[in-house]
């Protein structure tokens, strides 16, 4: 029996002291470069941002997801994830500066946009104050399912009432309908209409599979990182590892698919108004970026995932879980960066920088959060059949 | 030629697969090698038990399906660039993206053909006649018994004293497998 | 490889998958009474001869297709694609459910799946031969059905491989073939049982045959179980791809209407989603006539509410997104395309379609419905007629209304198409009750692997 669950305080201390640091340096950098360089800082700003975000929502998916279909491999990383989504408030308040370069970064944010037929059109959704209007929405939709999610958690830990899986289990349904809807039109915003004249009816699906895959990779790898100490180390075995590492295989195929439908559907119909996405897309060095995409992001994780031995040995992994991570900051990238670089590959100092800084908050956010509370749901009815799950 | 043992070997009859896989270790310990577990269902300890780990079956699979891979798209590339090129739409004429969806299908048709006929070849089925069938109550083997034939073949076999060993492990019944 | 098989999973609080106190010897005498012994119920002989009668029905249209051609048929310009497309797409659909069961639950270790998996494979395999017979009898001469296929001619000619038509040849065929392999891989041990308990010849000459002398060795198991469980991984992207390539077919177009890039995970989920209800318009009836209650227990029928509602959800979405970008496109013939579902001639159709696959699952929220069984049974029908009604919209609304308004026209069924596509439903039900009657319906040594006298105790 486990009865302390908590992690060592002092090595999560430093390392939260270490990743504030880093992001105070990488966004003070960024500020720096925002004065010589507006419409970079915030171009890079936001692909920052929505790689963090993703990895949050992602989280949020996932936890929900747990709820409604059980198993082991959830109950050992339950807490790693509640942990990720009570950083929402916090890129809440980081979604700001997005706020302050609409113009910049949105074609149809600008007055000059009421000169094209289609954006005229479509301004009726995409104008500034409903922007802002739906973005406050989906952050007041995920922070209030995310209160809940954690509250009744918590709740389950002090009072070990099993009446409480049942209500987050009641929650997760809607939850998640709540989670498809609102990030569906978060991705239509905040990345889609990047190129406004541009529509795919499967964007949405593929953005949030792509947030499911980058979350699973992340709580892989924190979950191998920390089985090295107690109290983890002695509830995480090649069991659990094995039914994660299934999962990461199946989202990795799952967003392959869903990438690939898009490209064979517009490749065939070779229309005006979708394929210049994708000619954006192959030219210069972004061709290069999509082969590396096709091959890093799908095909050497998909078949080093297809290895039994690998997916039970940690440290193996965790170096595909890694790879993935990256690969998701790549795929990011390759979405966001040509719509306003059509004629190559770039890549700006800040595109660094700017992850770095938001990605430093957030991990000081999230081992804050991992402090905060028991990393394992010690009183979930279902723990100690967990635990069983992987001495076997 | 090796002269043909007499009979194929002793059958006891057992209640459980509990039974079943402790007499499997038991005449295991006891040196007997060429011998066969038979259930109504998969028993994983069984295979265990008879020392039985790997199989070939994997490789096999992914053999067939690399060829049905390689095959399915280069039957495509041969016909739209090699023997019938034929501008449709103005596109390539090795459009890799069309070509996807039927390599990916002749993938699956040839390793799953490769799995089934590799399973029924290693385990060298169909077989009309097995003398394990000349015991009436094997019939049981496919309702709610639980078989451990020592064969002939093996080189500890003898008939009395691998009779009184599976005597010793409290069967149900023991008989004589004929040929 | 760890044996999926072979877990019994106990959940508090939820009701068991198999009813208490059976044994080997019950479980198996239980199921192979059926075929074996049990005398033929009444019932059986009338629903045979009713669906055989339907099947009269087919040859009859098909005849009558062959001798005067597709004119018979409500096609014509500018509608093209008719019931034929429309019902291929349906019974394709109905088919993928036998193939999730069997194979993805396998290897997501849901054991409830093994009292089901049999029969719905097996439905899979008659969906899909049902669904077969459109697309030949849609080519116009369907004694040449070679020619969909790559094979050397004196014409020197090729199928052209960037059509998503061939394709779907591909893909179908495929299907049939390793559901097929599936299907029997499955049934080699109970078919050895069958012939070790049949007490007349014939029987056991035939039921021998099939099992191929199978034996039980442990050995054996070994082997099986691993090709089983690469079928199943096999299976599962297959199943994925079957109705992707179908849903290819109208996507790789440029039609409004058709070419959506969520076509794809759309269609799969409407797939999923239609087979399940079909799985549950079987399983109540026979569960109820042979007294499976014990095997196909209440806890199935909650799980399979469940994947309804999921899929159902997954399906709406695809409906939302495409009224949305159908607007947001700002290209007027989308935008025209969605305002002519909802407000033109087939309006009615349009929000039938809506209610039945978006509106009507919604109460598989609520427990108490998932576990009525009236309830169940209503709701999985008005899901089948949702999903043909879903893909009438899609074929139908898409052509009728052409680019230019001089190639406007309607679609109307005639009195052949109707029978065609009843015709096939005999086919089905016809071969649902041949299969019930003469193989075991419900895998006999699976169910043996989930009870709690299978585990090994040492």
């Amino acid at each position: 029996m486990i009865h302390d669950a908590s992690l060592p305080e002092a090595e999560l201390q430093q390392f939260q002291k270490r990743s504030l640091l880093v992001g105070i340096v990488g966004l003070a950098l960024c500020g720096a470069g925002m004065l010589f360089n507006r419409e970079e800082f915030f171009r890079s700003y936001l692909l920052a941002y929505l790689f963090w975000i993703g990895i949050a929502l992602g989280c949020l998916a996932i936890v929900m997801l747990h709820h409604l279909s059980g198993g082991a491999w959830g109950i050992v990383i339950r807490r790693l994830l509640e942990s990720a989504t009570r950083t929402l408030p916090l890129m809440a308040l980081l979604f700001l500066p997005i706020v302050f370069g609409l113009s910049h970064l949105y074609e149809w944010a600008r007055p000059e946009a009421l000169g094209d037929k289609i954006l005229r059109h479509k301004s009726l959704y995409l104008n500034v104050p409903f922007f802002l209007v739906r973005a406050a929405l989906y952050f007041a939709a995920w922070i209030a399912v995310v209160y809940f999610l954690n509250k009744w958690s918590l709740k389950q830990d002090q009072t070990a009432a099993p009446s409480l899986s049942r209500q987050l289990e009641l929650l997760s349904g809607p939850g998640l309908v709540i989670y498809g809807a609102t990030m569906t039109f978060a991705s239509i915003d905040w990345v889609m209409s990047l190129e406004a004249h541009w529509f795919s009816t499967i964007y949405g699906l593929s953005f949030m599979v792509g947030q499911v895959l980058g979350a699973f990779a992340f709580v892989i790898a924190v979950a191998i990182l920390l089985s090295s100490r107690k109290p983890l180390s002695e509830v995480i075995s090649s069991e659990h590892l094995h039914d994660l590492g299934k999962l990461l295989l199946a989202f990795v195929m799952l967003w392959a698919y869903l990438a690939f439908s898009q490209f064979l559907i517009m490749f065939s119909g070779n229309l005006p108004e979708e394929i210049p996405w994708y000619i954006r897309r192959q030219q210069g060095g972004w061709r290069w970026i999509g082969l590396l995409l096709i091959l890093l992001h799908f095909a050497l994780p998909f078949l080093l995932l297809l290895s039994r031995s690998l997916k039970r040995d940690a440290k193996k992994l965790l170096a595909v879980a890694a790879l993935v991570i990256a690969m998701r900051f790549v795929d990011l990238l390759w979405q966001v960066s040509p719509a306003f670089h059509p004629e190559g590959f770039h890549f700006n100092w800040m595109d660094l920088a700017a992850p770095a800084g938001i990605g430093g908050i957030w991990l000081a956010s999230f081992a804050r959060q991992l402090k905060g509370r028991p990393v394992l749901p010690l009183h979930d009815p279902f723990f100690q059949e967990a635990v069983q799950h992987g001495r076997e | 030629m090796k002269r043909r043992p007499p009979i194929y070997g002793l059958m006891a009859e057992f209640d459980t697969p509990s039974d079943l896989v402790a007499a499997t270790l038991r005449a295991r310990e006891a040196g007997y090698r060429k011998m066969d577990g038979y259930s109504p269902y998969p028993i994983e300890e069984l295979a265990e038990a008879i020392g039985f780990h790997s199989s070939r079956l994997p490789l096999i699979v992914l053999i067939g399906g690399l060829i049905g891979c390689a095959g399915g798209y280069y039957l495509q590339y041969w016909v739209s660039v090699m023997d019938y090129p034929l501008n449709i739409g103005g596109r390539p004429l090795n459009s890799w993206p069309s070509f996807i969806p039927v390599t990916f299908e002749t993938t699956v048709l040839v390793a799953a053909l490769a799995a089934v006929l590799g399973m029924l070849g290693l385990n060298g089925l169909p077989m009309p006649y097995h003398p394990v069938f000349n015991v009436s109550r094997f019939a049981l083997a496919s309702r709610d018994r639980f078989f451990l034939c020592i064969e002939a073949t093996d080189p500890k076999f003898d008939h009395e004293e691998t009779m009184r060993f599976l005597k010793s492990l409290k069967p149900r019944s023991v008989s004589q497998v004929p040929h | 490889m760890k044996e999926p098989l072979k877990t019994v999973i106990v959940e508090p609080g939820k009701p068991p998958i198999i009813e208490p106190g059976h044994t080997f010897a019950s479980v198996t005498d239980k199921i192979s009474s059926v075929v074996l012994t049990r005398r033929t119920p009444r019932g059986w002989y009338l629903g045979f001869g009713v669906s055989f009668v339907l099947v009269m029905v087919l040859l009859y249209a098909l005849g009558k297709l062959m001798v005067v051609g597709t004119g018979i048929w409500g096609v014509n310009h500018p509608v093209g694609w008719g019931f034929a497309i429309i019902n291929f797409v349906w019974w394709i659909g109905i088919g993928h459910a036998g193939t999730l069961i069997s194979a993805i639950l396998l290897l997501l270790r849901q054991e409830w799946r093994t009292s089901i998996n049999r029969f719905a494979e097996a439905m899979t395999l008659f969906a899909v031969a049902c669904a077969g017979i459109f697309p030949l009898i849609h080519v116009g001469r369907p004694w040449l059905p070679y020619w969909l296929f790559p094979y050397p001619n004196t014409m020197g000619l090729w199928p052209q491989f960037r059509s998503p038509l061939v394709w779907d040849v591909f893909a179908v065929s495929t299907y049939a073939t390793v559901s097929l392999l599936f299907w029997f891989v499955g049934l080699i041990p109970d078919l050895a049982t069958l012939r070790d308990r049949s007490r007349r010849q014939l029987p056991r000459v035939i039921y021998g045959i099939l099992a191929m002398g199978w034996r039980g060795s442990a050995m054996h198991w070994h082997r099986y179980e691993m090709a089983y469980l690469l079928l199943a991984g096999l299976s599962t992207p297959l199943v994925l791809s079957v109705h992707t390539i179908v849903s290819l077919d109208f996507a790789v177009s440029i039609i409004p209407g058709w070419h959506a890039t969520i076509f794809p995970p759309y269609f799969v989920a409407g797939a999923i989603y239609a087979g399940f209800a079909m799985v549950l318009i079987l399983a109540i009836p026979i569960r109820a006539i042979y007294r499976l209650e014990d095997f196909i227990t209440l806890r199935h029928l909650d799980n399979m509410a469940k994947i309804i509602l999921v899929t159902g959800l997954i399906v709406a979405y695809g409906y939302m997104m495409e009224a949305f970008m159908g607007w947001y496109s700002a290209n007027p013939y989308e935008e025209y395309m969605v305002l002519n579902r909802m407000r033109g001639p087939y309006a009615p159709l349009y929000w039938a379609l809506i209610a039945c696959n978006a509106l009507a699952p919604q109460v598989f929220w609520l427990k108490r419905a998932r576990s009525s069984i009236p309830v169940l049974f209503i709701i999985a029908i008005i899901v089948s007629i949702g999903m043909w009604l879903e893909r009438f919209i899609i074929v139908v609304t898409s052509l009728h209304r052409d680019f230019l308004p001089s190639s406007w026209g309607m679609y109307y069924p005639t009195v052949w198409d109707w029978a065609t596509f009843l015709g096939t439903t005999g086919l089905f039900v016809s071969l649902i009750f041949l299969f019930v009657r003469f193989l075991p319906m419900i895998s006999i040594f699976e169910m043996r692997t989930i009870l709690p006298q299978a585990r090994v105790e040492e």
